[in-house]
């Protein structure tokens, strides 16, 4: 039996840009060659924080509704949205809690904090061990090709507008050389006062 | 309870796979070889622009897939052997029927050391076009059109329903670009550009086809 986190193949990525964060990811779902679904977005929300998520799609969905669960039942709690920064710690204790049967899945987390407006990313293994980076975060199948582009792509604080530009072509380029990523694009641009989410036009091979 | 498994990853450490989705298809004044161009180690797409359609005569190629190692040095020999051929026999070129034997020859007898499935594909005045598939096991199979690869299996339908007998040149083309369309859209395996080569009395023609004008074929 094949390894969980590469039957269904699919790529995300984050960014931090000027008073901006943007993540992406592809859209393809497939068992192992064949692909199934050039429909499958990777990257949800829950309030203003968002998720992408990669791996083992069964997972991806499970994790996602857990979350869900999680963050509402916080709201009703806490009578106000989740800031990344818990909403981070949050994804490390969950996936730590399955240490021993864990969720094959590779979480990305980006937003802005409502209160100081500080952009915030992390990224995090299968097992809940937290990645705090300052300038871009990976996760899938296409992770080699996407740390080439990144760290080579990647400048501190650009604008939202150059910000898209960067990280669309770290993601279509890495997962044209990923022969289980890509079927489509969808990039998400957060700032203080909007999202534009844009679906990229990539190739289908 | 089983499952069903399919090992995509077959080859040996750090060997290099032809993915693929390759056909051949004889028509009304020859033979046309298709191929994608996708050469992948594991998942990483290691060239995107390979070439899978191998000479071996002037008029006879090939289209590889499996191991490209394994196809790359197969083709060799039986271009050696098809060249002493035409030398031992004043210049006479060897049939198409005579090239597919010999790659049965050594896909069979190496069968527990190979990894390749080939395609021969030929011209010459007396037969016309030529298709011969060598699958894993190094039997030969004559057809009037083959397809092969990890890609094949996704147009193994469109293709039975859609081959006429004796089509044009433009028709040929145009069968393949949309078969090889499908197979490079649904297999992660295959995948880059649609190249062909076009065997008829006038000549070899090479074609290329970039993903804008496929993809909606």
């Amino acid at each position: 039996m094949s390894d969980p986190s590469s039957i269904n193949g699919g790529t995300a990525v984050a960014m931090v840009g000027k008073d901006c964060v943007a993540i992406a990811c592809d859209m393809r779902l497939g068992s192992q060659s064949l692909g199934v679904s050039n429909n499958f977005e990777k990257v949800f929300n829950y309030g203003h924080v968002y998720l992408g998520l990669t791996g083992l799609a069964t997972d991806v969905l499970t994790v996602y509704e857990d979350f869900r669960m999680k963050t509402n039942l916080y709201k009703m709690s806490e009578d106000r949205d989740i800031e990344p920064e818990s909403f981070a710690n949050l994804v490390s204790s969950t996936l730590y809690q399955r240490r021993f049967g864990p969720w094959f899945v590779g979480p990305l987390v980006a937003g802005l904090n409502s209160k100081t407006g500080k952009p915030f990313i992390c990224g995090f293994d299968f097992i809940g061990c937290i990645d705090f980076a300052k300038d871009f975060v990976v996760s899938g199948t296409a992770t080699d090709q996407l740390y080439g582009m990144c760290e080579s792509l990647y400048e501190p604080n650009l604008e939202p507008e150059d910000l898209f530009e960067t990280i669309s072509q770290a993601l279509l380029n890495a997962a044209d050389r990923d022969a289980l990523s890509g079927w489509g694009a969808v990039v998400y641009v957060i700032t203080k006062d909007k999202v534009v989410k844009r679906y990229l036009k990539s190739r289908q091979d | 309870m089983d499952a069903i498994n399919v090992d995509i990853n077959h080859l040996k450490k750090g060997e290099v796979s032809l993915g693929t989705s390759i056909m051949a298809v004889t028509f009304k004044d020859g033979v046309i070889l298709g191929a994608d161009s996708r050469t992948t180690t594991g998942t990483y797409i290691a060239n995107r622009v390979t070439d899978k359609l191998t000479q071996i005569q002037d008029k006879i190629w090939c289209c590889r897939s499996g191991s490209a190692a394994d196809t790359q040095a197969v083709a060799d020999i039986v271009k050696y052997h098809l060249q002493m051929y035409k030398a031992n026999n004043n210049g006479k070129s060897p049939s198409t029927k005579i090239a597919a034997s010999i790659f049965q020859e050594l896909c069979y007898n190496n069968k527990d050391n190979l990894s390749a499935g080939i395609i021969c594909a030929g011209y010459d005045e007396k037969n016309g076009g030529e298709v011969y598939t060598i699958p894993l096991g190094g039997s030969l199979h004559q057809h009037e059109y083959a397809i092969s690869g990890s890609g094949s299996v996704f147009i193994y339908g469109y293709c039975k329903k859609n081959y006429k007998p004796n089509m044009t040149k433009d028709e040929t083309v145009n069968f393949i670009k949309t078969s090889l369309s499908q197979a490079i859209k649904w297999d992660g395996s295959s995948g880059g550009v649609i190249r062909m080569i076009v065997l008829t009395k006038s000549g070899i023609e090479r074609l290329l086809f970039l993903p804008d004008e496929y993809v909606n074929a």
